[in-house]
């Protein structure tokens, strides 16, 4: 290429007559300015290369604010690479700057305006954002430009399930299946639709699916027996957790869930030890302690019962639960204004059961 | 030895069951006069004790007799209190007293010192046992006392219900309600503190009380009752005051009944005829009015008290007991005929709630459905209980249920006085624990069983639980690795001349050994173009006809001043009969000395020969035609041997040049002007061989 826009100068400039070697005519002095020009692109494409094999790497290392640094630089040396806007906005996605990644995908869709994996990735930004108008829109755009694209379906079926339309995430995940019948995540995220549909058994069914598909995914075996815990079926449910914690003996949510099932099972002190485990594995697991001290509650231990709500909301002060329970931990202790205190407190986070509780018991 | 020790032993009997030491004079012969007095006194409380008894015989209040009767009792007691009688009357006088957890000891060292004292001995040893919450005991005694009862009479139905209240409170006790009971020490005293009725809001409390006050106490040293007042300031009752107003008079004032909204409230006094009538008093300000009577319809001849407001305002409730009736208050009901008189209808008898012992008070909640009320029957573990009752769909009240342990004991719990929404309530009860008599309790309630929270926790989406790995990045590119361009300028000119020469380039770059370049110069201008990759190595090889092949060695460095590397090929003539004006080789007018400044040309021409060792050339000089054909010839002839001359010194062999002068016979222009005959005046020389 090069050589023969060389060799269209050479015809083009001519010779107008013998000249001094040092000086440039008009025409040398433009050929020269070109390569020169050319010398920069060279040299720009190739900073911009490296910078965006740079950004690359500072991404794998999950360095998120390196990376977008590293692609942007690709992009100011050579702005019509397309990669470096495209990583650079996923990039941005991944650190959650979504209006970042909207305006960076803004850009490539000018150069680019067909990129679909363009609009999937402005489609996350939109739903980070809780844009879910636009982020719907962009999915779709993905969809119609990349119809055979199962991320992109199974990206718009969490969405649909963050945004509780169950439905229309059941036949997302639906497509994701069809498209790829051995995808696990699609029949276990299919399942918690159903789940929350309160559809339990067809729940297990896909969680059972999904187990099949890899039966190595211990959130898949969690899931199934909190969902075999709702519909009673306790043996069921503690076979699923116990598969679960074969795989991952630190999976602490599996104890954690075991030990409510035993709670249902009025195995008291069963779902102690159960607490108790997953506290140990994970000492910073707020539930836990809410839970066992539940437990304690139930075995009219209150003191002990308190020690774990407090434990609980100091880790997770947000945690409602855990001020009911202390709450009524509270109560028993003769702390009335203690306990109305917590079951404020939850019911301001959102607790029904706080809300009975504190209008049954602290007005007078 | 082994006789003192029996004696030891019978010692040791005697004082820990005691002697009953009975009211005779020869157990007290060395103080007679002591005894007269002590058994006077014995004498003077065993009347009232007697009128106390038909009192309670009948379901009716002892009134005073026992209090009189235990002001002797306590006198004969202070000379000998090792009567089994003594003991056993003043058992009794506490047993129907506020203060019953005091007959216990007494009935029981009656008991111990004589276990056939009193015919009722057994009796109130159930009594005392029950208060003790031993009810199996308890229960022994009673039967015990009902099998050797012979009298006729009535008191069966006592002792059955002891049995009953026994019955129930072995049922009752161990499964105690979810409830509280605490004792509020801020309203209670030493004397009885009754009658609370709580406000909505919990915020104020009403009660009766017959501690000291500032009116005279009675011939037993007994205050009247008053009404007292307290509030609920930073979770604590404020010490109770009288209320304002004329509400309280020097006589017994009871507080039975607060309104929903606070602003009246139903009372107990005694008449003018000494019968206890409802009166209603009515808040202004903050000061209670003088109480006004009910009609005859409510207030008859008999005793009312312990009355209640109904819910809508519509009807009263209250308990009266019926001139020589022999089942103490029942509770009654009253509609409202005009409101506006405060007139009421005659009262109905609530039967579901009324039993064979005394009934009231009575609480009605403010949800219209439910009836709080005490009572000495139904399933009481003893004494007053409180009891719940659901109001009954098309009319009546439902079955009364025992409101449990420990709101309930063996000893009277009565009034219950519940805040709006039922969390709290207060009663009164002289059980023991208390300041004394009657204290007020608080309730409370648990409410029905909490049920803890317990969460679970799941990674409903797959894509949470195990973030997707893939980041859908675009992979890495391979860096272009494209060099530096350096224009490259050349020209290729002919070595001598300097004028431009045609001719075919290729470049090859070293380091690959490639060509990289081919063209052709400029035939015009000798002048090529292009670029190169910078900080290469590079051959040069030019090609042009007629002319030496030329080949040479260069580097195009990197960072090139202004990316420009300037190249000039001179290329050598080697054509034989090529003729080559050497136009800068000077001579002074006329003369064959060649001037300095033709040196450079003419070394260019050294530099030829040198460069090409089979040359051979000749040398001619021109003239023009000014001047003769023969001086012109020699000049030329000279100036053609200076040069060779010039070139031999520089050490070209002389046998590979010719010198030739031709003076003005080979013009190259026209001699008729002068720049033409400047062109003919010339130095040439032309190739002769190769």
């Amino acid at each position: 290429m090069k050589k023969i826009a060389l060799s269209l100068f050479f015809a083009v400039v001519g010779f107008t007559g013998f000249s001094q070697i040092e000086e440039l005519t008009p025409e040398e002095q433009f050929y020269r300015d070109s390569i020169m020009h050319l010398n920069e692109e060279n040299a720009a494409i190739q900073l911009s290369q490296t910078a965006y094999n740079e950004g690359i790497a500072a991404f794998q290392k999950q360095s998120y604010n390196t990376a977008v640094k590293m692609f942007t630089e690709s992009i100011n040396n050579d702005p019509k690479f397309t990669p470096a806007y495209f990583n650079k906005a996923v990039a941005q996605n991944s650190m959650k700057d979504y209006k970042g990644a909207i305006k960076t995908v803004e850009s490539l869709l000018e150069i680019k305006p067909d990129y679909a994996k363009a609009f999937f990735q402005r489609a996350l930004a939109y739903q980070g954002l809780s844009d879910f108008l636009n982020a719907e829109k962009d999915y779709q755009k993905a969809i119609e430009l990349e119809p055979k694209n199962k991320k992109v379906y199974y990206n718009y079926g969490t969405m649909k399930f963050m945004q509780k339309d169950y439905y229309e995430a059941i036949a997302q995940f639906t497509k994701v299946v069809m498209l790829d019948p051995e995808d696990a995540y699609a029949f276990n995220d299919r399942g918690s639709c159903y789940r929350m549909l309160e559809k339990y058994s067809l729940a297990v069914k896909d969680y059972q699916e999904a187990a099949r598909k890899n039966p190595k995914l211990t959130f898949v075996l969690n899931n199934m027996g909190t969902t075999q815990t709702k519909l009673k079926m306790y043996s069921d449910a503690l076979t699923s957790f116990n598969q679960a914690l074969l795989v991952d003996p630190n999976f602490y949510l599996a104890y954690n869930n075991r030990g409510v099932t035993h709670m249902e099972m009025g195995r008291v002190d069963d779902a102690i030890n159960d607490f108790t485990k997953a506290i140990q594995i994970n000492g910073d697991y707020a539930p836990a302690y809410s839970n066992r001290a539940g437990a304690y509650f139930k075995q009219e231990k209150y003191e002990l019962a308190k020690k774990d709500a407090d434990k609980a909301i100091q880790l997770n002060p947000k945690l409602a639960d855990a001020y009911v329970n202390r709450g009524m931990a509270l109560e028993m202790l003769r702390d009335m204004n203690g306990a109305c205190k917590d079951w404020q407190k939850a019911r301001e986070l959102g607790s029904e059961l706080a809300k009975a509780y504190h209008s049954g018991n602290c007005s007078n | 030895m082994k006789k003192y020790i029996l004696l030891a032993f019978i010692g040791i009997a005697s004082l820990t069951f005691g002697q009953d030491v009975e009211f005779k004079g020869s157990n007290f012969k060395e103080d007679k006069d002591g005894f007269k007095t002590a058994k006077e006194e014995l004498d003077l409380g065993t009347e009232q004790w007697l009128l106390g008894n038909a009192q309670v015989f009948v379901v009716k209040s002892p009134e005073m007799f026992y209090k009189k009767g235990l002001e002797h009792f306590e006198k004969a007691y202070a000379f000998n209190p090792n009567s089994a009688e003594l003991n056993f009357k003043i058992g009794v006088c506490h047993a129907h007293s506020t203060n019953k957890d005091k007959c216990i000891s007494f009935i029981k060292d009656a008991h111990e010192r004589n276990p056939e004292v009193d015919p009722f001995i057994d009796y109130y040893m159930g009594f005392a046992l029950q208060l003790d919450g031993k009810f199996e005991k308890a229960i022994e005694f009673y039967t015990t006392f009902e099998t050797e009862y012979r009298k006729a009479d009535d008191f069966g139905k006592f002792v059955k219900q002891r049995k009953n209240e026994c019955k129930a409170g072995m049922k009752l006790v161990p499964n105690p309600i979810r409830a509280w009971i605490d004792h509020v020490p801020e309203l209670s005293s030493a004397f009885d503190d009754y009658a609370p009725s709580v406000t909505m809001d919990g915020e104020e409390i009403i009660l009766t009380s017959n501690r000291p006050n500032a009116n005279q106490p009675n011939e037993v040293g007994v205050y009247d009752d008053e009404i007292y007042s307290s509030v609920f300031v930073d979770g604590k009752w404020q010490k109770p005051r009288v209320l304002k107003g004329k509400i309280n008079s020097k006589a017994n004032d009871v507080s039975n009944n607060l309104s929903y909204n606070g602003t009246k409230m139903l009372m107990s006094r005694i008449n003018a005829q000494g019968n206890m009538d409802i009166y209603e008093s009515f808040l202004k300000g903050d000061t209670w009015s003088e109480p006004v009577s009910f009609s005859r319809d409510i207030n008859f001849k008999s005793n009312e008290r312990f009355a209640s407001y109904n819910f809508n305002d519509r009807s009263i409730y209250f308990a009266k007991d019926k001139e020589n009736g022999k089942n103490g208050y029942d509770i009654m009901v009253s509609g409202v005929k005009v409101k506006r008189d405060r007139s009421y209808g005659l009262p109905v008898q609530v039967l579901d709630v009324s039993s064979q012992f005394n009934d009231g008070p009575i609480y009605l909640h403010p949800d219209g459905k439910t009836m709080y009320f005490a009572s000495e029957g139904f399933d009481s573990m003893g004494g007053y209980d409180i009891f719940m009752s659901k109001k009954i769909k098309g009319g009546g009240w439902g079955q009364p249920i025992n409101m449990g342990y420990p709101i309930n004991t063996p000893y009277d719990d009565y009034f219950f006085a519940a805040t709006a929404n039922g969390k709290y309530a207060y009663i009164a009860s002289n059980r023991a624990g208390g300041k004394g008599g009657f204290d007020i309790y608080k309730v409370t309630f648990w409410g029905e069983p909490k049920t803890p929270l317990f969460a679970t926790e799941d990674y409903l989406l797959a894509s949470v639980a195990k973030p997707i790995q893939d980041p859908e990045l675009v992979g890495a590119v391979k860096v272009s690795s494209q060099a530096n361009l350096t224009v490259f300028k050349g020209i290729t000119i002919d070595a001598i001349t300097k004028k431009a020469v045609e001719a075919v380039i290729d470049i090859t770059d070293n380091r690959t050994g490639k060509v990289v370049e081919s063209f052709t110069t400029n035939s015009a201008t000798g002048k090529f173009l292009l670029s190169l990759e910078s900080g290469g190595n590079y051959g040069i090889a030019v090609k042009a006809d007629g002319y030496l092949f030329h080949s040479e060695n260069f580097d195009i460095p990197d960072g090139s001043a202004y990316n420009l590397v300037n190249k000039t090929i001179e290329l050598k003539n080697i054509k034989i009969g090529s003729k080559i004006a050497l136009r800068n080789v000077f001579f002074d007018t006329g003369k064959s000395e060649i001037r300095s400044e033709s040196f450079a040309e003419l070394d260019r021409l050294v530099k030829l020969l040198k460069d090409v060792p089979a040359l051979k050339i000749e040398l001619s000089g021109h003239t023009d035609n000014t001047g003769s054909v023969q001086s012109n010839n020699k000049l030329s002839q000279d100036r053609a041997e200076a040069v060779v001359n010039y070139l031999a010194s520089k050490g070209i062999a002389k046998n590979r040049l010719v010198a030739k002068g031709y003076g003005s016979s080979r013009p190259v222009d026209t001699n008729d002007t002068a720049s033409g005959r400047q062109n003919n005046r010339r130095t040439e020389f032309e190739i002769t061989g190769n």
